[in-house]
């Protein structure tokens, strides 16, 4: 699947001797990208190659007199070298004439220390080896299962997606090369009351193959109770709550509000809080917060896209802030090691810091007790979606659920949808008691800003906070 | 590459097809306050191909497909294996059968204009001078900016005799205001021209900059209970893409929505305007090669079609019209002035301000609004829109004022009656 690679790999060495004859320095990454995506509903059976990612393709990245640039191309054999040298210098020479009056950025020149490292991540069962027979019959028997649970059942969706890659990162002094491979699955059942249509989904992931299906059948019934119960819910009365989150809307937490914030391309554009907070207390000393490969998880890789090898960041220490997650050229410009957290959509886009495995560490409390300890509040599921605000550490994060906590019992009444507001550090600070395991969930895909798209996991424990809602 | 393509889906007796062959070239441009960060070139070619395989399953004949994409480096035993791939679980998509779209065979659309005849560099170059025009203060300026120039030339091919192709350019990006001074805050904004828009990006960068000098003295003095709420720009295309999602062919299907044509889906008790919604057609030509045009979507709040892709038109018995994702709105009956007047919230820039239209709920956390009761109008900040368009859209007042983005040209703003706000003042 993935000879490509080792076919264009002594081109592609030619090609940056060739290019750093012209430029001090010139690397190339090239990606070959294979994925599927299986999915049912009452729309039908959808079978199709996967988007993410973005193909097969090059990226070279050069410094010129003015600084760095870069050519996204999917083309290429030795014989285009000349060719490809051509575009590069007369699109850069038009460009920079088109600009004339403008300053360059100052920007030392990354770092090339020499690394060579070929590794690849294990799966037990490739989707591609399961079959698209198999994999429809499992989703069929997923979808109709749903279906059976309750006749006010209106639609259930399941659907296995995953992604195989092989990068190779060259350079001067770097030959890196990693294959990689992940795959998720989602169940989802949806009721509806009058014109408004409520949903209940329960989303798996795994770095590895067919093997996330194991616990699919599970979630089956969760999600279609789960979307039962919000045909009775309720908005909720906007205020301050003592709430508990389950790890994946800690993980939305982590993410959303507190993540973004220590991605240092924003330290660079005076764009982040964070940058003044490094030594100090953001959190609550319950709070430790880690982004990297210490997990196995969907966004683990032995490299990042600009050739940065990857390890496991503390970004929180036990309240403290340690310091952010850097990409190649904002950590030059910063004076700092790059954390091999510089991505890329594709080959096609931009690397800019972008998050990995991020997640709080475990506590010491059980769930049981976290509910116990509450005496008028929610406990909050089903996180929908959030927005980043690196500069003034404001939160927007939405959950489907907020299920009320009463005397430390639940009541079985349910408010949705749930707007999570407020400032980050007064949040991490309330945090009082975390259960002692972190889960992680690697089914959404995270975007800077309203674009470019990663594959990112995040995660933590139960977590028991005070959080505005409305 | 496009005959290697066609006699490797000979080979493997592939006779039902569609080839989306895309030439991508960008010029993009990156940078921090006034200085350049990082210049980006991209040329790429891809080739999408579905194929189609009919089987009989259940006494009847059901059509299956599946997309997979190549590209010119691939051998030729290599297309092959990826299409016979393709071909192979295509059979285990099937659905129920309906026609491929009605084949078009056309010359090429060209788009013309200085977008589109420019190189690439000279148009990122202009778009660079227009966003920094007017950002010549101190207090409050760009604090960095992406442009995107794109061009694209894509053709549409089918086993049925389809031929169609295109060109199309537009530039992008987005761009974030700040101002450090009484609170150092910030506002993110996007942008997306189909023509060499150097006023409208100026015009709207001069804006932002306004917005955000407002958000730097706003307070957190806005409380919770119910507002009558204005939106603008943006926001309120996103609102009314709810019509879009519920009287698409994919969700008729589905029955995840009810509407019928001629439905009054706005609502007999709706007492304000009444709705008056086209889509917008932005390229000649539908992925599948289904010629495009404006389609009235409601007249006076009344569903007058339903639109799709080929596949659920069929299903549906109406005819394909392709995806759109640009909404026109014709309604407006007071200027901007007067939809402010009275007691509201003006919310002018959101986290993130996004409409649900499965459930109908909207919602998002406040970054800039002004609150209006009579002369008096202060700036806002936090809090959160939790509202819901089923009740909102019985009264509906829009501005005569108009607004033109990517996927949306209406009116600049609509007021909305008793929305439920979470505030974050005492």
């Amino acid at each position: 699947m993935f000879n490509v690679i080792d076919r264009v790999k002594p081109g592609l060495k030619k090609l940056i001797a060739a290019l750093r004859e012209t430029y001090p320095y010139a690397s190339v990454l090239a990606v070959a990208d294979d994925g599927r995506s299986w999915n049912i509903s009452r729309g039908g059976v959808s079978i199709a190659a996967s988007r993410m990612g973005g193909g097969t393709g090059y990226v070279v990245r050069v410094f010129d007199g003015v600084g760095c640039a870069e050519y996204s191309f999917n083309e290429f054999s030795e014989e285009k070298i000349p060719e490809l040298q051509s575009i590069l210098a007369r699109r850069l020479a038009e460009q920079n004439k088109a600009l004339e009056g403008f300053d360059p950025l100052p920007t030392p020149i990354p770092a090339d220390e020499p690394a060579v490292l070929k590794k690849e991540t294990a799966y037990k069962i490739h989707p591609r080896e399961l079959g698209d027979e198999a994999i429809v019959e499992r989703i069929t028997a997923l979808r109709k299962k749903a279906l059976a649970y309750d006749e006010r059942i209106l639609d259930a969706q399941a659907g296995v997606s995953y992604r195989a890659y092989r990068k190779l990162f060259l350079s001067e002094n770097r030959d890196l090369d990693q294959t990689v491979l992940w795959t998720t699955a989602v169940v989802a059942a949806m009721a509806s009351r009058g014109q408004e249509i409520k949903m209940g989904y329960h989303p798996f992931s795994v770095l590895g193959g067919a093997e996330v299906l194991e616990d699919v059948d599970n979630g089956v019934e969760k999600v279609c109770a789960d979307a039962l119960a919000l045909l009775d819910s309720q908005p909720i009365t906007p205020g301050e709550y003592e709430c508990v989150c389950n790890p994946e809307t800690t993980g939305m937490i982590v993410h959303e509000a507190f993540g973004h914030g220590v991605e240092m391309d924003m330290f660079v554009k005076d764009r982040a809080l964070a940058k003044s907070c490094i030594g100090e207390y953001v959190a609550s000393p319950l709070v430790t917060m880690h982004d990297g490969n210490a997990v196995d998880e969907t966004a683990t890789m032995f490299f990042d896209d600009e050739g940065t090898l990857t390890g496991d960041t503390v970004i929180i220490d036990r309240g403290v802030l340690k310091t952010g997650m850097c990409d190649a050229l904002s950590a030059a410009r910063l004076g700092v090691k790059p954390t091999g957290n510089g991505r890329r959509e594709s080959y096609e886009r931009k690397a800019y810091t972008r998050m990995t495995n991020t997640y709080f560490q475990g506590g010491d409390a059980t769930v049981e007790e976290m509910i116990a300890s509450v005496k008028d509040g929610f406990l909050l599921e089903a996180p929908q979606s959030g927005m980043e605000d690196p500069k003034n550490w404001g939160i927007q994060c939405m959950v489907n659920t907020a299920k009320e906590i009463k005397d430390g019992k639940l009541t079985g009444k349910i408010f949705s949808p749930i707007v999570l507001t407020g400032y980050v550090p007064d949040l991490l600070k309330s945090v009082t008691m975390m259960s002692k395991e972190p889960v992680l969930s690697g089914s959404g895909m995270c975007g800077k800003g309203y674009k470019e798209w990663v594959k990112v996991s995040d995660g933590g424990p139960y977590m028991k906070a005070r959080i505005r809602l409305g | 590459m496009i005959t290697r393509i066609q006699n490797a889906l000979e080979k493997c007796g592939i006779s039902l097809w569609r080839i989306n062959e895309t030439a991508e070239e960008t010029a993009e441009l990156f940078f921090v306050r006034k200085k350049l960060d990082t210049r980006r070139v991209k040329d790429v070619h891809k080739y999408q191909v579905g194929v189609f395989r009919d089987v009989e399953a259940e006494g009847e004949t059901k059509r299956g497909c599946t997309f997979t994409n190549l590209i010119a480096s691939m051998d030729d035993a290599q297309i092959e294996e990826e299409l016979k791939s393709a071909y192979y679980a295509a059979q285990f998509a099937a659905n129920p059968y309906y026609e491929l779209p009605d084949p078009v065979k056309a010359p090429l659309v060209e788009k013309t204009g200085a977008l589109a005849e420019a190189t690439l560099a000279e148009s990122a170059g202009k778009m660079a001078r227009a966003l920094f025009a007017p950002d010549t203060h101190e207090d409050a300026f760009v604090n960095s900016a992406e442009i995107f120039a794109h061009r694209c030339l894509c053709r549409i091919l089918s086993s049925e005799g389809a031929d169609v192709s295109y060109t199309d350019a537009y530039v992008k990006g987005e761009f974030v205001v700040q101002c450090k001074q009484p609170e150092d805050v910030e506002i993110h904004n996007t942008y997306f021209y189909d023509e060499l828009n150097e006023q409208a990006l100026s015009d709207k960068v001069a804006e932002a900059l306004t917005f955000v000098r407002d958000r730097a003295r706003a307070q957190r003095v806005l409380k919770s209970g119910k507002y009558d709420l204005v939106l603008s720009g943006n926001a309120v295309g996103e609102i009314l893409s709810y019509y879009r999602w519920r009287s698409y062919a994919q969700t008729i299907y589905a029955k995840y929505s009810t509407w019928q044509k001629g439905e009054d889906v706005q609502g007999t008790d709706a007492a304000g305007e009444r709705l008056e919604l086209t889509l917008l057609a932005r390229e000649p030509y539908s992925e599948e090669g289904i010629p495009m045009e404006d389609l009235a979507l409601l007249k006076n709040g009344k569903l007058q079609a339903y639109h799709g892709h080929n596949r659920f038109c069929r299903y549906l018995g109406v005819k394909p019209t392709g995806g759109y994702e640009k909404l026109s709105c014709a309604n407006g009956t007071v200027s901007f002035e007067e939809l402010k007047k009275g007691p509201c919230l003006w919310a002018v820039t959101f986290s993130d301000f996004q409409m649900d239209a499965m459930s109908g709920h909207f919602g998002g956390e406040i970054r800039l609004a002004y609150l209006i009761d009579g002369d008096t109008v202060t700036p806002v900040t936090g809090g959160s829109v939790n509202g819901s368009i089923l009740e909102a859209q019985k009264n509906l007042t829009f501005s005569t004022e108009r607004y033109t983005s990517g996927r949306y040209d209406g009116p600049y703003a609509v007021r909305l009656k008793d929305v439920s706000i979470a505030g974050e003042g005492a």
